[in-house]
């Protein structure tokens, strides 16, 4: 199995951690991934209103190198996901926005078609992999874990462009990893909500709020970590808790873990090597 | 408490356009909107079609006379002329007045407002915004009451309008969220509360406060109400809920098929077939239906709306509304099959008796909208009038209530009439009242669409008053079990009952009274249209006993003589 | 006759005349399948408690006052349909039945709406005219087909506020704009007749408004007229970006993302918060640079620039 990996801001600065943790298993599973080096930031959920032609060209552009090696992309940040999947939404759906990016992509000897999918590093390997494959290989089975899933928006919002993989109200996928890895999930209120990572710098207030709430959720739920497969709502949720927890006056500690870790930890890793200690809360 | 200038009953089309009106004519007016719901909730927003006026957009040919003459006749002659030659000749500067306010109107090519034929019209002459025209226009009523700063009382219940046989005082509400009753004292009151169409129940597609408040207390305060036996049964009802499919979906192209396969309309209407005016279509059906050509289901019988010949793009582009509305309620995507439709009760011709600048026979008191009757539509209103009914004559009430108000001096409201209705209020929570208000609202619905409805006869008829002369003697026992003073809708719902079963008394014995065929009001003991004793409008009171009493009165006629009515 | 089965209804109960607080009632009736949620809860209000308390009106989707939560989503009773909503229940066959969020409580599922009514007002969520009072009436407006496509799915919305409930910013604070508010601004935004868009976009600028919704895309998700509210709350602030209104923290956030892309092809995470609030404003992130710096993970202030982004220049030449 072979993918274009797409590179996200986030993981190669702030949160070098969930890239390495990634990359230290995915030969055990036989996934290779190859990193589109001259791929530039999504946007991040941003660019499509500054300026929605720049949007469209820059993000069918970064589809258009994973499309030049013929392999589906992957990227394991929810954002860049919605960003890729939304360009390349607009991009099939309205020929003249295709043509318009294919005429400067030209210059570069790129050319964006279509063909290529984005994908979810979660839904490669649930559907991809396969989670039967994926227990198989498990070595640590995390049965001793209690596990409270953050999905993130952007892995299932807005649905239309999420590939049918989750209804956003009743997700599923993540947990049905989580069981495979052995873990537990416990039942919360806040799986599929927000974490305000995108207000965390102009209204950081109500962001904070925001993920105080899922904070005191999985708390409360006695869960042992909170998995995400975003690291943006990783940030959110780790390196704001204590913000967070102030706002509703609560005190404790919940460990926020990325969906590479929780991986890696049922595939005998420890958390050293999966930098789980490099995280703010643990 | 000092008096407002206006106090405006009810906040849909009519409403809306009049307090903008009143404040365009005065702005130094203190005006009042009073609504039992929010004002964007109001059933304006349910009417899907179109708004007609002769703007020549499409058909460069159209002109104010042609459609002044499809009125009269779709009307079955029946209309006051005066008032629909104002009807129509507003028209024009009514829709137009709200493209400039923002109505966002659908558009032609060249970028003028888009035109599409309609029921009963010569000429493509009913303008649209997609099939959301009344929400649309509703909304932008709203939008519009805001930027002048219109001060609305939403969710205050209409009790009773108040007057002292001179002028107007006032109306009583009560307060929904605290159950305060109040007097509102006014110099003016424009009612625009909308039709009475759901006392039919479960055979209409009307909102669940379309049950003729204001027309049912202008009735109990000695107005005269008009043609109340008037009411419209729209062809095209879902099966189940009767919930409309507009007839834009005709005016696309949709056919009405039976089951033979069979445009049936050829029968009935050869040259306009399915765009025949609403009363011919939905008699068409039912007899279909009696001769054995309609579908079988456990809702009833039916026939067929079939959309698929038109293609996929164009449902989705100028039916949106009405596609989901087949596949939320019947579960059938027109894209695929065909709609199940029946005719339900849709539009209630009849309401408070008004002159063309809305004035009742009170000075002070006004009425406009579908709960007045002006008379535009007479025995049956053609499609795209009713929104148009609302901009003209809400506009019309609002200038002359504005006008009017500062030359009146109202006495105040008296405590004996809000004592009154404290009184009977609490009644209805008394322990030994047994009488379950769902089971009088539907029995009144069943009779009223097995006697009152498309056919009638005279047995039928007084079979029809007889169950709701007892209907009315059972809601005397009627209950209010939520005891609650915080926002009782149990109490609203038994209000709504009360007025409803009023108005179905007006119903029942004006089509007992009019032996003839005209409009929507067809006899089958009588089936043909009677000039000579019937040419007439018919009028009802409420005398002191608490009886319907009815009369008539002529019709105002013009250049128009009157002429068989075919299509 | 149609299938029928036994369905249990949860419901949310709160009058604050007698409640201490809120609590939920069970009721057991038989539903056949194609009725909705607003059939079921009629029935069970005619038949079984009339105190139940809820709004309800047109029955046919196009009022918007059924609006309530229905398995902890907010949607409209009346276009619901019961046997649809088994497979969302967390118990077999109980269907729970709710308040929307982020108002307060009149009596059950009946909420607090005005202040859905105050920030439309806020917001100046009308057309002025250029045409003058005195010559209204007298001609149409010329507006293009194309013009009329970009508002008209913002005209669809019914003020249900299910959007509103959904919104996560509303949970965090009231005062927030609110999705259907942001979504008629831009209709007004668009609108070619409209005479006070400098002042809306003035009022959308300030704090609690347009730069505050947080991208997560519930308002969207909720849409019972499936209006893509996003493409709004995008459209008003691309509106600031063509009007080069550049003073806003939201605005200059942004607006880093864009240059970085053409400077390097990433982000420059180093620096975003001063370049959003200014060397003072970004103090407040202190605390969160001390954190990452502990454990070794403050971002560096060199970002690697992208092997070829001569192209990446190119594109932001060539296409504006």
């Amino acid at each position: 199995m072979k993918y274009a990996y797409y590179l996200s801001c986030i993981n190669e600065s702030l949160s070098k951690e969930a890239e390495y943790s990634l990359n230290i298993w995915t030969k055990d599973l036989g996934i290779e991934l190859v990193p589109l080096e001259e791929g530039t930031c999504c946007g991040g959920s941003n660019l499509d209103f500054v300026n929605p032609d720049q949007f469209l060209a820059i993000n069918g552009r970064n589809i258009a190198l994973a499309e030049k090696l013929g392999l589906d992309m992957i990227t394991s940040c929810n954002t860049c996901l919605l960003g890729l999947r939304h360009a390349k939404h607009i991009l099939d759906t309205q020929p003249e926005k295709k043509e318009m990016i294919n005429a400067v992509l030209k210059e570069e000897g790129l050319e964006y078609t279509g063909k290529s999918e984005v994908k979810h590093l979660l839904w490669v390997l649930v559907d991809d992999y396969g989670l039967d494959k994926l227990a198989a290989k498990v070595t640590n089975p995390l049965t001793d874990l209690k596990f409270a899933p953050f999905y993130g928006c952007h892995i299932l919002r807005p649905s239309p462009l999420m590939g049918g993989y989750d209804n956003p109200n009743n997700p599923h996928t993540l947990e049905d990893l989580i069981r495979a890895l052995g873990g537990n999930v416990v039942e919360y209120n806040s799986k599929n909500k927000c974490c305000g990572f995108h207000t965390l710098i102009v209204a950081e207030q109500e962001s904070v709020k925001l993920s105080g709430d899922a904070v005191v959720d999985a708390i409360d739920a006695k869960a042992d970590y909170i998995v995400t497969p975003c690291p943006l709502c990783h940030m959110s949720l780790d390196a704001y808790q204590k913000d967070g927890l102030s706002t509703k006056n609560r005190q404790g500690k919940m460990p926020i873990i990325h969906l590479p870790q929780i991986v890696g930890m049922a595939l005998g890793y420890t958390e050293k090597q999966l930098g789980i200690d490099k995280h703010v809360v643990v | 408490m000092k008096p407002y200038d206006i106090i405006i009953v009810g906040a849909g089309g009519a409403g809306m356009y009049a307090a903008m009106e009143a404040l365009q004519t005065n702005p130094g007016l203190n005006i009042a909107v009073v609504s039992k719901v929010y004002p964007t909730r109001s059933h304006t927003s349910a009417a899907q079609g179109g708004v007609n006026a002769a703007l020549a957009n499409r058909h460069k040919d159209d002109t104010v006379e042609l459609h002044i003459f499809d009125t009269i006749k779709g009307s079955d002659y029946l209309a006051d002329q005066d008032a629909a030659t104002l009807l129509c000749e507003m028209a024009p500067y009514v829709v137009r007045e709200m493209e400039n306010l923002g109505a966002p109107f659908s558009r032609l090519e060249d970028g003028t407002i888009a035109q599409r034929p309609f029921g009963g019209a010569q000429k493509y002459r009913c303008c649209y915004c997609a099939d959301r025209t009344g929400h649309t226009l509703l909304q932008t009523l709203f939008e519009q009451c805001m930027r002048k700063g219109v001060k609305f009382f939403s969710e205050y219940y209409l009790l009773s309008i108040e007057h002292d046989g001179k002028t107007a005082q006032g109306i009583v509400v009560m307060n929904m969220q605290t159950g305060k009753i109040e007097a509102m004292p006014a110099k003016t009151v424009i009612i625009a509360t909308g039709g009475y169409a759901k006392m039919y129940w479960q055979k209409s597609s009307n909102a669940a406060g379309s049950t003729g408040d204001g027309i049912a207390a202008a009735l109990r305060a000695g107005l005269a109400l008009e043609d109340m036996e008037f009411v419209q049964f729209h062809p095209t009802g879902l099966r189940k809920s009767g919930l409309l499919i507009s007839e834009g979906a005709r005016g696309e192209g949709g056919y009405l098929v039976n089951n033979k396969g069979e445009r049936f309309m050829s029968r009935y209407a050869p040259e306009k077939m399915e765009l025949g005016p609403r009363d011919l279509v939905s008699r068409s059906i039912e007899i279909e239906i009696n001769e054995g050509r309609g579908f079988d289901s456990d809702a009833g019988q039916y026939m067929h709306l079939d959309l698929r010949h038109l293609g996929g793009a164009l449902i989705k582009e100028r039916l949106p509304q009405i596609r989901q509305l087949a596949i939320d309620f019947e579960g059938v995507d027109p894209i695929d099959e065909p709609i199940p439709i029946r005719p339900t009760a849709h539009y209630s011709m009849g309401g408070i008796d008004a002159d063309i600048n809305g004035a009742t026979a009170i000075p002070g008191i006004y009425a406009a909208g579908e709960c007045s009757c002006i008379s535009v539509h007479g025995a049956n209103r053609l499609g795209g009038n009713s929104l148009l009914e609302v901009l003209v004559f809400g506009k019309q009430a609002g200038h002359h209530a504005a006008v009017t108000a500062s030359s009146l001096n109202p006495g105040a409201i008296s405590t004996a009439s809000v004592e009154k209705i404290q009184k009977e209020i609490e009644g209805y929570s008394h322990h030994d009242r047994t009488e379950r208000y769902s089971d009088l609202r539907e029995d009144l619905g069943k009779t009223l669409g097995a006697n009152a409805g498309i056919y009638r006869t005279r047995k039928k008829l007084e079979k029809g008053v007889a169950d709701i002369m007892e209907i009315k003697e059972r809601f005397k026992k009627v209950h209010v079990k939520d005891a609650s003073a915080v926002f009782n809708t149990n109490l609203f719902q038994v209000f709504e009952l009360k007025n409803m079963i009023h108005l179905a008394e007006t119903v029942a014995r004006g089509a007992l009274a009019r032996e003839e065929s005209r409009g929507s009001h067809s006899r089958e003991d009588f089936p043909t249209r009677d000039d000579k004793k019937w040419h007439k409008h018919s009028i009802f009171h409420m005398n002191e006993a608490g009886e319907v009493i009815v009369s008539d009165k002529p019709v105002t006629m013009g250049k128009h003589e009157l002429q068989e009515r075919t299509y | 006759m149609d299938e029928k089965k036994d369905i249990y209804f949860k419901i949310y109960r709160y009058n604050p005349e007698v409640d201490q607080k809120p609590f939920y009632d069970d009721f057991k009736i038989s539903v056949e399948r194609g009725v909705t949620i607003l059939r079921a809860i009629n029935y069970i209000k005619d038949h079984v408690d009339s105190s139940l308390s809820y709004r309800f009106y047109c029955q046919a989707g196009i009022c918007g006052s059924c609006a309530m939560r229905v398995n902890g989503v907010s949607k409209l009773a009346c276009t619901t349909q019961v046997w649809d909503e088994l497979e969302n229940c967390k118990e077999k066959d109980m269907i729970t039945i709710e308040p929307l969020n982020n108002f307060e409580i009149i009596r059950d599922m009946i909420v607090d709406y005005k202040p859905v009514i105050n920030k439309l007002e806020k917001y100046i969520s009308w057309v002025t005219p250029k045409i003058k009072q005195a010559d209204l009436g007298k001609k149409e407006n010329i507006i293009s087909e194309a013009e009329f496509k970009v508002i008209d799915a913002a005209t669809d919305c019914i003020l249900c506020a299910a959007c509103f409930s959904e919104c996560s910013m509303m949970s965090a604070n009231k005062e927030y704009i609110s999705p259907l508010a942001l979504l008629k601004a831009f209709r007004m935004v668009k609108d070619s007749r409209d005479t006070r868009s400098d002042e809306r976009m003035a009022v959308l600028n300030q704090d609690h408004g347009m730069w505050d919704c947080t991208h997560c895309y519930r308002c969207v998700e909720a849409c019972v007229k499936n209006i893509p509210i996003m493409d709004a709350i995008q459209g008003v602030r691309n509106e600031a970006f063509i009007r080069k209104q550049n003073g806003t923290e939201g605005y200059k956030h942004a607006n880093a993302f864009a240059q970085d892309i053409r400077k390097t092809g990433r982000l420059k995470e180093a620096t975003i918060a001063i370049r959003t609030k200014g060397i003072f404003g970004a103090a407040g992130m202190l605390p969160f640079a001390i954190r990452m710096t502990l454990r070794g993970r403050m971002p560096s202030m060199f970002v690697k620039t992208i092997p070829g982004i001569k192209h990446v220049r190119n594109i932001f030449r060539k296409i504006k």
